[in-house]
């Protein structure tokens, strides 16, 4: 009956999250240098797979959170929502955070997810660095929750 | 972090020779997923090595990452194979048939920690269930596990579960709105009242939800289970104050066991649900606890709530108890089913609870004979 579950399953989504920005990251740098990196290509698309869907998920629930109040953030639990709030906080702060998936939407993020255009590559890095930035921080919370702090 | 997965592994080798057969699956589990954090490491090493300075935050963060899994693996999943005795049978094999009985679970192993009533349920990893250490060994209190296993049924189907509590907050907000024409800095700061109470079913819905899962497939041993386990808690299961209400993941004790009893009794236990709700109100007198909501819940919005909770019972299909394994059913031959069996445990305990604990020894032993997993091929 313990509230533990909800820290767990977020924790454990940041870490498959975090696993994928990095997969993909590494391989469009290597590709970028012109080291073969051809082992991780299946693991790169799997990550483009995983981070489509998160997006997909975050999408409606920034929608909402963006209306500041005038309805309620439905549909989502109290980590996803928190999250949200981040990401508008963040879209905020152009200090921080000025690639585009926070100077548009996380849709940018996905049709950059989904081009092959080589050129659309640094903006898909910017993009993958920032969104790390963001899930590092969210997952501090779940860490401290579920493994406690030393 | 080389030489903590070498010791990792070290410990799990040793831990095979006096390995529970109900633990097996967790166990190859376990090693498989060692395995894989070792060659993540070593896939780290070789990113580190090939010297393109890009790629160095990448390799960082993929070395955190991988450091709190193994933060994780130390802290929870090693010591249900470390602790392991065989006392920790019961609970494990009653956990192996129910991830057995549901198709989306099957393939789930379970393991077994110390701790109050919780579970980790992540579809892609094996369930842990948390117990007290007093309760393990009883059987009294293991029907809890069922509210549990609907987290995991719950995550199993999370789109389709996510939709219907997102419609029960769509409709929560036409009634709350219903009447409301103020449009002042009043009506605004009613708007974010309605909101929060509105954020705060998401997750009132995913635990009532889970009390009918319990229900659905423990039947009265459930409802007891849960009434006896929280009932002596504290004031707190009777009543919160509003600020604490808001935002809070679970609802009042209380209302769930409203909500339980409502479920009994549209299940034909109409005796279980007044008998519920009496120990409970006779509790609240003596503590001297009004049943208020503070406009969280009205009985307004029961046949709202517990229609979603049908459909999503309906979307997530748990094995419902059997009538020979409830009620009057004490002289029904015992089966690999346990649902029998707990219901048995309380008949006996609220009928005579001088020899129950005589009764649960003798019980016990029979089904763990009749479930030894050689016979029964239980996974």
């Amino acid at each position: 009956m313990s509230v533990q579950w909800l820290s767990v399953q977020s924790f454990q989504h940041s870490q498959d999250v975090l696993s994928a920005i990095n997969a993909l990251s590494i391989h469009l740098k290597l590709a970028a240098a012109g080291v073969s990196d051809e082992a991780r290509g299946e693991q790169a698309r799997q990550a483009r797979a995983t981070l489509a869907a998160f997006l997909e998920e975050l999408e409606p629930v920034v929608t909402e959170t963006e209306r500041g109040g005038a309805t309620p953030v439905v549909g989502a639990n109290p980590r996803l929502r928190q999250l949200a709030s981040s990401f508008v906080k963040a879209k905020h702060n152009s200090y921080r955070f000025h690639s585009e998936l926070f100077r548009a939407t996380p849709s940018r993020l996905k049709q950059l997810l989904a081009s092959s255009n080589v050129e659309d590559r640094a903006a898909l890095l910017d993009c993958l660095a920032e969104l790390r930035v963001l899930m590092e921080e969210h997952v501090q919370t779940d860490t401290e929750r579920v493994l406690g702090e030393f | 972090m080389v030489r903590d997965l070498e010791r990792l592994g070290e410990a799990l080798h040793q831990a095979r020779a006096g390995l529970l057969p109900e633990l097996e699956n967790f166990y190859l589990w376990l090693v498989a997923e060692c395995d894989r954090l070792q060659r993540d490491v070593t896939q780290n090493l070789h990113d580190l090595a090939l010297g393109q300075p890009t790629i160095l935050p990448d390799v960082l963060s993929n070395t955190q990452v991988i450091n709190r899994q193994l933060n994780l693996f130390n802290r929870y999943f090693l010591s249900p194979v470390l602790r392991a005795d065989a006392e920790d049978c019961l609970c494990l094999r009653l956990l192996n048939w129910l991830h057995a009985q549901h198709a989306s679970t099957s393939h789930l192993p379970v393991a077994l920690n110390d701790g109050d009533f919780a579970s980790w349920p992540y579809p892609d990893f094996p369930t842990i269930y948390f117990m007290p250490p007093s309760a393990q060994r009883r059987l009294l209190y293991l029907p809890l596990f069922f509210h549990e296993f609907g987290h995991l049924l719950y995550a199993c189907h999370k789109p389709e579960m996510d939709d219907l509590i997102l419609a029960l907050q769509e409709n929560l907000a036409r009634y709350l709105a219903a009447g409301t024409q103020r449009n002042d800095l009043h009506a605004q700061k009613e708007q974010e009242h309605r909101n929060a109470i509105i954020q705060t079913w998401f997750d009132w819905g995913q635990e009532i939800f889970c009390d009918a899962v319990g229900f659905v497939i423990g039947g009265p041993a459930f409802a007891n289970a849960f009434s006896f386990y929280f009932r002596v808690r504290g004031r707190e299961q009777y009543h919160s104050k509003p600020e604490e209400l808001l935002g809070s993941t679970h609802p009042v004790t209380w209302l769930r066991i409203r909500l339980i009893a409502d479920r009994a009794r549209r299940m034909g236990f109409a005796d279980l649900a007044d008998e519920l709700e009496s120990s409970w109100q006779t509790i609240a007198d003596g503590l001297n606890v009004r049943e208020d909501y503070y406009g969280l819940y009205d009985a307004a919005l029961l046949p709202v709530v517990q229609q979603t909770i049908d459909d999503m019972l309906t979307e997530a299909s748990p094995r419902p108890f059997e009538e020979s394994e409830v009620g009057s059913a004490a002289s029904a031959p015992l089966t690999s089913s346990p649902i029998l069996l707990v219901n048995q445990a309380w008949e006996h305990f609220l009928n005579d609870p001088e020899s129950y604990s005589a009764w649960e020894i003798t019980a016990t032993n029979l089904w763990m004979e009749t479930t030894r997993p050689s016979q029964s091929g239980e996974g």
